[in-house]
């Protein structure tokens, strides 16, 4: 387990490690603040950083690109401001710890952090590759409708044809149907 | 005594945070009744997060962002101008040599810089890396703007990171950035220093283009009118009182104390003698065309989902009604002629690029040559 943990104050890294005492292998790095080429040398596999870090926004910005393999991030609040933790995990952290952090309870909250974090960047996985169906769909529906218009086919022949397209040149119905609308805006002097 | 809760407001250490810590030190908070203490803050992320749940009441805000998140409001813009696009010395040095015209051309747009990037992508060297403040930030979108009408894809071309504003010098004395985009002061901190040069800002990219707002959540609105007209009216008198010249050598020493800003006095004056305006050009109104925009800006950079209902947003978040009340009820200690002077839509009269129209948000988002949208 390799845990990055951005603090210029070295009490917290060390309370981390002792806390992961035992997990095989661990590598826990403290710095002070947060390099983004660094941390992706380390590669770690979830980061550590007050909520009060000059670093949130950096990370925060990481986070919202989805690029620069994004990792959990578990934070540390300050008991003096409710509700901040809650926000926060709303806004993409995937954990926190409030106040004093026990060695004890380290070891599970970030496993809750990675698990947690596991789950969200499926589903967004999961919900990009639906828009990108639907999106497909709606190409080779327009693309159907191209040949229906300009060859005089039914609905079910331009549904032949583009699969038999498709196939010829072993790519995907979608992008073939791509490639033909592009084509036809280009013959209508659509040079765009 | 007066009835009003006392109140506690964030703002990140930067010349345009100017309303809240004038309102405070004159007293024009306390003449409202208000009793109020500033917290300043570490990073945008926190301060959003602290006004959503409440332990702040209001912040210094990026416009975007209040934008950007759910039940959020804009009842006043702090600023127009202030930022600006600072390159490392050499950086600059090589842009001069590649193309000394465009480097000495009064407005400079960024083909030196198109020129430089082709020619190190050539090379096979890695890309340039520019640093905002925040991905809903006017300095990302500016940043973006600017590079893009000389044909750099932000995205593509160069490398883009943020940093929270006080560490973009650091940064650029290191090495990690090459050039940022960030508020005042610290482009001329990064010029005094010798270490950078600034190669445009903000007036001459967007003359009295918007940047940052008072943020409030709309819950705590609906809670606190009577508070929330109060800070509007300090923050109103503030922003008249910090575009006076005859006060700006007490703004500069005010603002650049450490507890504020904490840089050098002369750094946070010079974005003061000639970019920042807070008040007169009705600069504190919020106004829908600006929302708009940088609406617009989010959907041309793929930062909000398609079918997102533009002016819905605009309208729930931008309230130019809290503000015009609020200055009204003014009169007799400011002129409200002078806080609506000119309140009449504006332009959005960027230095170059189509044409921005209010009512077409999204076909101005796609009318862009690079961008991550199309007009399909």
């Amino acid at each position: 387990m390799r845990v990055l943990v951005i603090d210029p104050d070295p009490a917290r890294a060390a309370l981390v490690a002792e806390g992961l005492a035992g997990v095989q292998p661990l590598e826990v790095r403290r710095a002070a603040v947060f390099d983004e080429r660094e941390a992706a040398a380390f590669a770690p596999d979830v980061v550590v950083v007050a909520a009060d870090s000059p670093d949130r926004d950096t990370l925060e910005s990481l986070r919202e690109a989805g690029v620069h393999n994004p990792r959990p991030v578990v934070m540390f609040v300050d008991r003096s401001e409710p509700g901040l933790a809650e926000q926060a995990v709303r806004a993409g952290v995937a954990a926190y710890v409030v106040d004093g952090l026990a060695p004890g309870r380290v070891r599970s909250i970030l496993d809750v952090a990675m698990s947690r974090f596991a789950l969200t960047q499926q589903l967004r996985g999961d919900l990009a590759k639906a828009k990108a169906d639907l999106e497909s769909r709606k190409t080779v529906e327009r693309a159907k409708g191209l040949l229906m218009k300009e060859r005089g086919l039914d609905e079910d022949g331009a549904y032949r044809l583009l699969r038999k397209l498709a196939m010829d040149r072993g790519k995907p119905i979608g992008s073939v149907a791509a490639d033909l609308l592009a084509f036809a805006g280009v013959l209508k002097g659509d040079a765009s | 005594m007066s009835g009003l809760a006392d109140l506690t407001l964030g703002f990140i250490p930067l010349t345009d945070c100017a309303p809240l810590i004038v309102a405070k030190a004159q007293g024009f908070f306390a003449e409202e009744g208000l009793e109020v203490a500033l917290s300043r803050e570490a990073s945008w992320a926190t301060i959003r997060d602290k006004v959503s749940v409440g332990a702040l009441d209001g912040a210094h805000m990026l416009a975007p962002m209040a934008l950007a998140e759910d039940g959020l409001l804009a009842p006043m813009a702090l600023n127009q101008n202030g930022s600006a696009v600072t390159v490392s010395t050499k950086l600059a040095a090589m842009l001069r040599e590649i193309d000394p015209d465009g480097m000495a051309a009064p407005l400079i747009t960024a083909a030196p810089l198109a020129r430089l990037v082709a020619h190190l992508a050539e090379q096979g060297a890695p890309p340039l890396t520019f640093a905002v403040v925040f991905p809903q930030s006017m300095h990302n979108y500016a940043l973006r703007y600017w590079l893009a009408q000389a044909g750099i894809d932000p995205d593509r071309d160069v490398r883009l990171v943020v940093t929270p504003p006080p560490r973009m010098v650091e940064h650029l004395r290191s090495g990690a950035i090459d050039g940022f985009w960030v508020g005042a002061p610290w482009n001329a901190v990064a010029v005094d220093e010798g270490l950078g040069e600034v190669l445009i800002k903000a007036s001459q990219l967007w003359p009295g283009g918007p940047d940052k707002v008072f943020g409030v959540t709309e819950a705590w609105a609906q809670r606190h009118p009577g508070e929330l007209r109060a800070a509007l009216r300090g923050l109103i008198r503030a922003s008249a009182w910090a575009d006076e010249p005859g006060n700006h050598a007490e703004l500069v020493a005010l603002l650049s104390r450490p507890d504020h800003v904490g840089v050098e006095p002369e750094a946070v004056a010079r974005a003061l003698r000639s970019e920042i305006v807070f008040h007169r050009d009705a600069a504190g109104l919020p106004r829908r065309e600006h929302a708009l925009w940088f609406l617009s800006q989010m959907v041309r950079w793929g930062q909000v989902e398609s079918d997102l209902d533009l002016e819905a947003v605009a309208d729930r978040v931008y309230r130019p009604d809290l503000f015009r009340a609020a200055a009204l009820s003014l009169g007799p200690v400011l002129d409200p002629a002078q806080v609506f002077e000119d309140a009449a839509p504006v332009a959005a009269a960027l230095y170059e690029g189509p044409a921005f129209d209010a009512a077409d948000a999204r076909g101005y988002a796609a009318a862009f040559a690079v961008g991550r949208v199309s007009a399909s």
